[in-house]
């Protein structure tokens, strides 16, 4: 079969970045010292090749393209100083791009100020918004959901998922569904029996489990780092303590919305800190802060060569969980401050407003990892399943 | 001119018998283990010292150390020598050495024979000691032989004519022009075309420096103006050389106008840069007449006409470009199996001449192997760099090229570099790489001589180090058509042979070996037999006596011996190489079959 290939591929790429990726002649040393790449997963060089050459579909749809941990060591081996490493964050950028027809994603990442623009614009609009229905601001109490009525915080929220599941939905639905094309797996390879059940259920879990829980190749890629850093600061670490926070805060989030439905306990009650909902909340804040100030901190100081080209929109996601994070732990200590300050009821409402743009950008920004990493380690999962079957 | 000494009778063996018993040296070499591990050297030692005429038999360790020639030297003189025979290596390493150890020791330098008891004997016969040592006797034997019939000879001076004939008025020939002339040789160039300049005249931008290839060709032939000893000719060509070497006589017919002039001049030397034609590939090759499909020469005119702005074929904007390498070179046996050189580092130039005209252009190399090579490889470099895509095809998956029914053209290659999968690649232009071919060289090969290889390019002597002389004397090749080259590298041989024309020609005369055919006029009958036989014409009927006996002229002749067994009457001798020596040497041979004595 001949693939038809796109002249412009490689020039539309390179306004996500890669700057340096046409010095690449393929001699296949990126490939050789990747601590990732295996005879499932070849990479970087492959996938540059498939850039150069013109082969956009089979480019966004490899699922090598998520296996990367953006290590850097086929940055620091490059002969040619084409930065592969910086090219496999660039590709899944144009991935993101490439999956989210609403164009958002293309813009935040191409335009820089129509982009920035867009994100401020974003929060001030539901900062404004919560301000024009916000009520009063008692003095006895902290009653931030006198400021702002709790049903209306829940009502956008609910309509703002729904938008995103929309996109990210459609999204993930058309990678799974090239990935499948391509490693040519049915829906009854994947349901159509108690074998295939249990390979589907196997491949989720190391999806899932293993690796976006686990973060097991993750921790092993990051053995090959030079130089070696401190436990304090590896990679992986950072990844996993912005994720488990995040995950925290999200299910402490959601025990408390449970409690008080169930009439446990209502929303914004002050309770001590020993209490396991505000303790999780607490610890899974201070962990998600570490991580993404390191995040941060890495980013600005640009140590690593296949991280020194952050696009805005790079930035944007990490800028939003941190005030997140952030204005989270204010509102907490002015939930307990006597007497009650004015000033929490204000960051109350930045804290909302950032959180809905962090949840509406999910499906645009580098937060959409969290859904395609995800869809390709399974895919990914499937293949070493049958290898391990077969040997 | 040429000094041919005038007939004369040749000493018969039964002559050279009467004189007085030769002194003769023989030294059997070791080559530290090459012959004597295998040949017992001392016993072929043992076996000559009482050959009749040998004075001195010594078997050194290495003959061609310097003390071991200085030893030679004082036997020739301390037991004053007037042969010499040293049984070592092949002639083709030491033959000059001992020759010069002769002249050294004032012993003429033809009385030197060597034998080789190494290729022929001890290398041949590494398993077979006594045989070997056998053999190494009778070939000594027979060089002691061969030596005491010879003759003492003179090489041949010739006077030389300070002016050389440069055939082609490219880079090549106009530079060597140049060059000649500020050696103190007059030039004279002559063109076939009606303009100087040939292909790089033509030529804009060059790699690898980017200067116009026509501004440089303007330049020389600026240059070539102010000089009073440059003469060229074009719209001429070389139709006639007699003579010989350092006195050809050349005849240029200038093509004036519907009528032919023609012209004769008298030469030292001829250097031939006659260049190369472009490979034209057939109809079909690689899709050649499709339109949109041109050859590189093609697309070179193309790009060097360009505006900036925009490239066009045939009105329409080109958007994009794949170029197919090799097109015309490299092919299967039978066809043009040598790589053409230029065309990879040519093309990328041009494909970067292309992003500055229109740096939106996407462009496509199509190759097998990328031979960009030396300070090239930063051309090919840059032109990564700028985006072009480079796509590896197998030998044996040649890309091929068709017309879309929507306009525009289609390649389909299947890429090595892509899991080697195949790819269709939509284009607006088609370039072809085409090589280079020699030039029909039936017109120069008759005039001059010259030989052509099997890939019909001229052929020089040695590659390395004969790089621009030919088997004819005094007629040098340059440039591309000895073999596809860049421009840089046809230059230099055209500059080599202007350096070897100034060491033929700048003394004034030249030394020629004198081991040449001579003829016997008393026993000539003027058969005319021989005359069809040399194949360097050195052969000519004359009176003599009052009547027509054969002649050769030795300044032509090569040696190489082609008219002697022509002869039906034994008239024709070649000097060093005798009927009597190679006789006498045959028959030691033979006897020695059956030993004279037990080999130890």
């Amino acid at each position: 079969m001949t693939a038809t290939v796109d002249p412009h591929l490689i020039t539309d790429l390179q306004k996500f970045g890669a700057a340096d990726i046409n010095a690449c002649f393929s001699c296949g040393n990126c490939t050789a010292i990747c601590p990732l790449a295996d005879s499932d997963a070849m990479f970087p060089r492959k996938l540059i090749r498939l850039a150069q050459v013109g082969l956009t579909d089979d480019l966004v749809s490899s699922k090598e393209l998520w296996t990367c941990y953006g290590c850097g060591v086929c940055t620091t081996r490059c002969p040619q100083q084409a930065d592969p490493g910086e090219f496999m964050g660039t590709a899944r950028r144009y991935a993101i791009a490439h999956y989210d027809k609403s164009g958002i994603a293309r813009v935040l990442y191409t335009r820089p100020v129509i982009g920035s623009a867009i994100a401020i614009g974003a929060a001030a609009f539901f900062a404004l918004f919560f301000a024009a229905v916000r009520g009063e601001q008692s003095r006895d109490t902290l009653a931030l959901f006198d400021f702002i009525p709790y049903s209306v915080i829940h009502t956008t929220g609910i309509v703002l998922m729904v938008v995103v599941a929309l996109f990210s939905l459609l999204g993930v639905g058309l990678l799974a569904r090239d990935i499948a094309r391509r490693d040519q797996v049915t829906w009854s390879a994947l349901f159509g029996s108690r074998q295939a059940w249990g390979r589907t259920l196997r491949a989720a879990w190391y999806a899932l489990g293993i690796e976006s829980l686990g973060q097991k190749r993750y921790r092993e890629d990051c053995h090959d780092d030079e130089p070696v850093e401190p436990l304090y600061r590896r990679r992986w670490l950072i990844h996993a303590l912005t994720l488990w926070g995040f995950l925290g805060l999200l299910l402490a989030t959601t025990l408390d919305y449970g409690m008080d439905l169930l009439g446990i306990k209502a929303t914004g009650t002050p309770v001590p800190i020993w209490y396991p909902v505000r303790l999780l909340g607490t610890v899974a804040g201070l962990a998600l802060m570490y991580g993404v100030t390191w995040f941060m901190i890495r980013r600005w100081q640009e140590t690593r060569q296949c991280n020194d080209s952050s696009k805005p929109s790079d930035w944007l996601f990490l800028v939003l969980l941190w005030v997140a994070g952030l204005t989270g732990f204010v509102i907490e200590a002015a939930l307990y401050a006597e007497p009650v300050p004015g000033w929490g009821y204000w960051v109350f409402l930045l804290h909302v407003a950032i959180a809905m743009e962090l949840v509406l950008f999910l499906p645009f920004t580098k937060f959409a990892h969290v859904m395609y990493r995800p869809v390709s380690l399974f895919f990914y999962g499937l293949v070493k399943d049958a290898q391990r079957t077969a040997a | 001119m040429t000094t041919p000494d005038s007939p004369e009778p040749v000493a018969d063996a039964s002559a050279t018998s009467g004189k007085p018993e030769r002194r003769i040296g023989v030294y059997i070499c070791h080559c530290g283990g090459n012959i004597s591990d295998y040949v017992d050297v001392e016993a072929v030692r043992e076996a000559l010292k009482d050959e009749p005429g040998v004075v001195v038999s010594e078997s050194p360790v290495f003959a061609c150390s310097d003390g071991t020639q200085h030893d030679m030297i004082d036997d020739i003189r301390g037991r004053n020598l007037d042969g010499l025979v040293v049984a070592s290596c092949s002639p083709k390493l030491h033959q000059v050495t001992f020759r010069n150890v002769a002249k050294r020791a004032d012993l003429n330098q033809y009385a030197y024979t060597q034998v080789n008891v190494r290729e022929q004997d001890s290398w041949a016969h590494p398993h077979d000691r006594s045989g070997a040592t056998e053999k190494a006797i009778g070939l000594v034997r027979a060089g002691v032989a061969k030596t005491r019939l010879s003759d003492p000879l003179e090489p041949l001076v010739v006077q030389t004519v300070p002016r050389a004939l440069v055939v082609g008025g490219g880079i090549t020939g106009l530079r060597a022009a140049i060059g000649l002339a500020d050696v103190g040789i007059q030039a004279v160039v002559v063109e076939r075309a009606a303009t100087l300049g040939g292909w790089v005249g033509t030529f804009g931008a060059t790699f690898p420096d980017d200067a116009s290839g026509a501004e440089e060709v303007a330049g020389l032939v600026e240059e070539i103006r102010k000089r009073r000893d440059i003469t060229t000719y074009t719209g001429a060509e070389l139709t006639g050389k007699s003579g010989s070497f350092g006195n050809y006589t050349v005849e240029l017919t200038l093509h004036r106008d519907g009528s032919d002039k023609v012209l004769s001049l008298e030469v030292g030397s001829i250097i031939v840069a006659t260049g190369f034609d472009a490979y034209s590939p057939d109809d079909g090759e690689f899709g050649y007449g499709i339109d949109g499909v041109v050859t590189l020469p093609e697309f070179k005119a193309m790009v060097d006409a360009a505006p900036s702005g925009g490239l066009t074929w045939r009105g329409r904007q080109v958007r994009s470009i794949a170029y197919v390498y090799c097109v015309g070179s490299r092919q299967e046996a039978g066809g043009n199996e040598y790589c053409s050189k230029y065309c990879c580092t040519a093309t990328i130039h041009a494909s970067l001449q292309v992003g500055t005209v229109d740096p939106s252009i996407r462009q496509y190399h199509l190759y097998r192997d990328i031979r960009a090579y030396g300070r090239n490889e930063l051309l090919y470099n840059a032109s990564r760099e700028a985006g072009s895509t480079y796509v590896k095809f197998a030998d044996d998956q040649p890309p091929s090229v068709a017309a879309l029914p929507t306009g525009g053209l289609a390649v389909t290659v299947t890429d090595l570099l892509t899991e080697s999968r195949e790819l269709t690649i939509g284009v607006d232009l088609v370039v072809l790489v085409t090589g280079m071919v020699p030039r029909d060289p039936s017109r120069l090969v008759e005039v001059l001589k010259l030989p052509v290889g099997s890939d019909g390019f001229f052929n020089e002597i040695h590659p390395k180090l004969r790089p621009v002389e030919t088997v004819v004397d005094g007629v040098m090749i340059a440039g591309c058509c000895q073999s596809p080259r860049t421009v840089g590298e046809s230059v230099s041989a055209g500059l080599a042979a202007v350096a070897q024309s100034a060491a033929l020609l700048k003394k004034g005369f030249a030394e020629l070996e004198p081991l040449v055919a001579r003829v016997n006029p008393e026993k000539c009958t003027g058969s005319g037999e021989c005359l069809s036989s040399c194949p360097y014409d050195a052969i000519t009927s004359i009176e003599w006596e009052g009547r027509s006996i054969a002649s050769v002229d030795p300044a032509t002749c090569k040696g190489c011996g082609g008219c002697v067994p022509v002869c039906g009457r034994d008239a024709i001798d070649l000097l060093g190489y005798t009927d009597a020596q190679m006789r006498a040497a045959i028959e030691e041979m033979v006897a020695t079959e059956r030993p004279k004595e037990p080999v130890a």
